[in-house]
């Protein structure tokens, strides 16, 4: 009875500590990566939507050439931009189409960012879940956490 | 008088898995290491390709690339002033620099991060030294090592004996030591009878050359000593000939060349223990290396050739040599 018992608190631990927790880990650091696309989608479109509202038309910025090493660059026209649409595909866009194709963006990665939430939520209502089933079998007193 | 002597298995002080233990925490940090000279040669490497780059850049006057707008965007454009580049130099500092000057200073960084793996390769190499030892460490406590330990002891300085004592040997050895006291008196007013037959006689058959009488006198204890030891055990018992056996050669150490010595450890149960041991192995640490130091260094063996190579040679030569070399240091 009593080592029937302990066998399954460790079953349980061993869930908790082998599943659950990787997992907690595995879906905090996808909703990061995703974080990181909003953030670059979103300078883009400030970054085009500054273009347009001082209307630059040509360019003069610094290349990094790796090592930090800086050389200029010209751009003669800026009105046509090369976006990455995934999978190593870039896109002519003028700057409205750039900009219609960047709000489509970040409302399917902001998408992604909630669903990711849901899930280490109720990744984490699991883990807590076990834990308060780990507690009924030692039949510990309820502690407030 | 009393004896030091300890036999202390290795695995009740270093435990084979905590051994195991330390050996797997060293590994780690030579894997964080490994991970830290990758990530160094990485950055060789592209200091190397950034080199090439910017020596082949001012070939021409501009060249068309697509320039990058964000992480995500590009235009298309063209780099221009091809022999002019903005070079880091830390702490957000830019310098403007030609080709030439560019390489060098991507040289120099080069060179910076040369010398960085070294150094990493140097600690990296100092860490897999200490993991062989705490592995060496873990394979001699599971395989049941004995260290043996014997102090220096005094004629009848008690005072300087435990000094000594608390020196070179651990707690728990102490304890040990104390509780086999009683035991041992016993023993040791035989042995010491014995060796003043010995000295007797000995003087008698060199009376030629001495100046020193005291300082003679304790040379020949120290020979006389071990060649009684072994001498008496031999003859009683299969046991005390291991004993006698290791006694010469398991005193511990003591550089003060006072007139302490060891005595050979008694019969008690901590020689059996290590007559149990199932594998043999022998390690001398600290060999004598002068005359008027007796017999230095602690020895770990294991039980099974020590019966029949050990005592003719090793008590032989040392019976023999301290007294003349001493006597040589005297003159």
């Amino acid at each position: 009875m009593d080592s029937a018992k302990q066998d399954k608190v460790r079953k349980f631990e061993e869930f908790v500590d082998r599943r659950l927790k990787p997992d907690l880990v595995h879906a905090i650091a996808q909703r990061d990566k995703v974080f990181e696309q909003q953030k670059i989608f979103s300078d883009l479109r400030r970054n085009i939507e500054n273009l347009e509202k001082n209307s630059v038309t040509s360019l003069r910025t610094l290349v990094n050439l790796g090592s930090e090493v800086y050389m200029q660059a010209d751009v003669p026209d800026t009105r046509h931009i090369f976006v990455d649409v995934g999978l190593g595909f870039h896109v002519e866009f003028t700057w409205s189409e750039a900009l219609d194709f960047v709000a489509a963006r970040e409302e399917k990665l902001s998408r992604q960012i909630e669903e990711y939430t849901r899930l280490i939520a109720s990744i984490k209502a699991q883990i807590k879940m076990v834990c308060e089933g780990i507690r009924e079998l030692l039949q510990l007193p309820v502690t407030e956490l | 008088m009393e004896t030091m002597g300890t036999v202390t298995p290795i695995s009740s002080v270093f435990p084979a898995e905590e051994a195991q233990k330390a050996s797997r925490r060293v590994q780690d940090t030579i894997a964080e290491r490994e991970q830290q000279l990758d990530q160094l040669k990485g950055f060789i490497n592209d200091n190397v390709s950034v080199i090439n780059l910017v020596q082949k850049l001012p070939d021409e006057t501009h060249h068309n690339i697509m320039v990058p707008f964000g992480k995500a965007a590009f235009f298309p454009g063209r780099l221009i002033h091809t022999n002019e580049f903005m070079v880091l130099l830390g702490e957000g500092y830019y310098a403007e620099r030609t080709a030439k000057q560019t390489i060098d200073i991507l040289k120099r960084r080069g060179k910076a991060l040369e010398t960085k793996v070294e150094s990493l390769k140097a600690i990296m190499q100092d860490l897999e030294a200490e993991a062989s030892f705490f592995d060496a460490t873990a394979q001699e406590s599971a395989e049941g090592l004995v260290e043996i330990r014997e102090d220096y002891v005094g004629e009848a300085s008690s005072g300087a004996e435990t000094a000594g004592y608390g020196k070179s040997d651990s707690t728990s050895s102490l304890e040990v030591d104390a509780r086999k006291a009683a035991v041992e008196d016993e023993e040791y007013t035989r042995i010491f009878s014995r060796i003043d037959e010995l000295e007797k006689e000995e003087e008698e058959a060199e009376k030629a050359n001495e100046s020193d009488e005291d300082e003679r006198k304790q040379n020949e204890l120290d020979s006389t000593i071990r060649e009684m030891s072994v001498h008496q055990e031999v003859r009683s018992s299969p046991v005390q000939a291991i004993d006698a056996a290791k006694a010469p050669e398991a005193p511990a150490v003591s550089k003060d060349g006072s007139s302490r010595r060891d005595c050979p450890p008694p019969k008690s149960s901590t020689m059996n223990k290590v007559l149990e041991l199932p594998e043999e192995k022998k390690k001398v640490q600290a060999p004598p290396t002068t005359s008027n130091m007796a017999f230095t260094g602690s020895i770990i063996e294991h039980a099974h050739n020590i019966g029949m190579n050990m005592p003719e040679q090793q008590t032989g030569a040392r019976s023999s040599k301290p007294v003349s070399r001493f006597k040589m240091q005297r003159k």
